[in-house]
């Protein structure tokens, strides 16, 4: 495969869920196809800012985070999928990948990352969950201490879960000193 | 440090609890929908795409309702610490500065699986409550 990798079963994860498709890692970018058509992805080499990868239950995530902030998460690769990817990202895109952790324990207390789109819920330095910033429809203050997230409710884009999140939200203790006083809170 | 000490009194509270171990102890995926794993004592909530736990004594309560368009809703509320009688006090000071997930809310089309599920959440939350609430006078 000297133009690169192809794979026939990965899904695209976002707002509505997954979908399968096929992906194709080359020379050139990333390009990812639903299968039966419909939506794609396109990525340009130049346009990859960050790759990360992530154990998930029985299979792994690659993350794709781009220049406009956008991040595409895909998952179905094999651990030996993870070893050639990693290699074909350093010596294509100059791009060594990075490594995060999943938080399975299963805790509500943690920490809020913000970067680019996404806020990451972290526990224990792991990630918890992921929520993308440009499907938030209104935010709310309530009280002192808590942050309401509200997301686009959306029947168009093949949303194929069954039960979807609809609101969020977080308390910010006093305690807490990483938000205080910033306007960039979310 | 002040950490290795908060076990001198090993007495098991609710922040000790764990839903699982390795991710792949979860179970397999299914459809994303909202689970519970009785035997880890688990709520699995689908978020972007990814099945993300909860262990059942995070919850505080749970509720659902429908509209007139036959879409159903569930709220989850967790424990954060500062509300009266939140199992969370005592570990609070030891996880001080955190930010806590106090609530979320789901859509469904499947009015049937919500009323399951916000019942199987009670259940649950019962049993494990009680559960530790007993080796906690135990350890008194």
């Amino acid at each position: 495969m000297t133009d690169g990798h192809l794979f026939s079963n990965i899904s695209l994860g976002g707002r509505g869920g997954t979908n399968p498709g096929q992906l194709k890692i080359y020379s050139g970018g990333i390009l990812w196809k639903k299968q039966g058509g419909g939506k794609a992805v396109e990525v340009d080499k130049s346009d990859i800012v960050g790759v990360t990868w992530m154990k998930v239950p029985r299979t792994n995530q690659l993350g794709v985070r781009i220049k406009d902030g956008l991040y595409y998460k895909f998952t179905g690769f094999r651990d030996q999928d993870v070893v050639s990817l990693t290699s074909f990202f350093q010596n294509n895109c100059g791009i060594t990948p990075e490594e995060k952790q999943l938080s399975v324990s299963g805790r509500n207390w943690g920490e809020v990352d913000l970067n680019g789109n996404m806020l990451t819920f972290l526990s224990g330095s792991k990630q918890a969950f992921e929520v993308s910033l440009a499907d938030v429809s209104q935010t709310q203050l309530q009280g002192k201490n808590d942050v309401i997230l509200e997301f686009h409710v959306d029947d168009t884009t093949g949303a194929n879960e069954k039960d979807s999140l609809m609101e969020i939200s977080f308390h910010i203790p006093n305690t807490n000193t990483q938000f205080v006083g910033d306007e960039n809170r979310p | 440090g002040s950490m290795g000490s908060d076990h001198r009194g090993a007495v098991k509270t609710v922040g000790d609890l764990i839903a699982y171990k390795n991710v792949n102890d979860l179970p397999p995926p299914r459809d994303l929908m909202i689970q519970v794993d009785q035997k880890n004592e688990a709520i699995l909530l689908p978020i972007y795409g990814s099945m993300v736990p909860f262990h059942v004594a995070t919850v505080k309560s749970v509720s659902s309702q429908q509209d007139s368009n036959r879409t159903s809703y569930i709220r989850i509320i967790f424990n954060v610490p500062g509300t009266p009688f939140s199992p969370h006090d005592a570990n609070s000071l030891k996880f001080q500065g955190s930010i806590y997930l106090k609530e979320v809310s789901f859509r469904s089309k499947d009015s049937r699986h919500i009323i399951e599920v916000v019942q199987q959440i009670k259940t649950l939350r019962r049993q494990v409550n009680s559960r530790e609430s007993e080796r906690a006078e135990r350890a008194t």
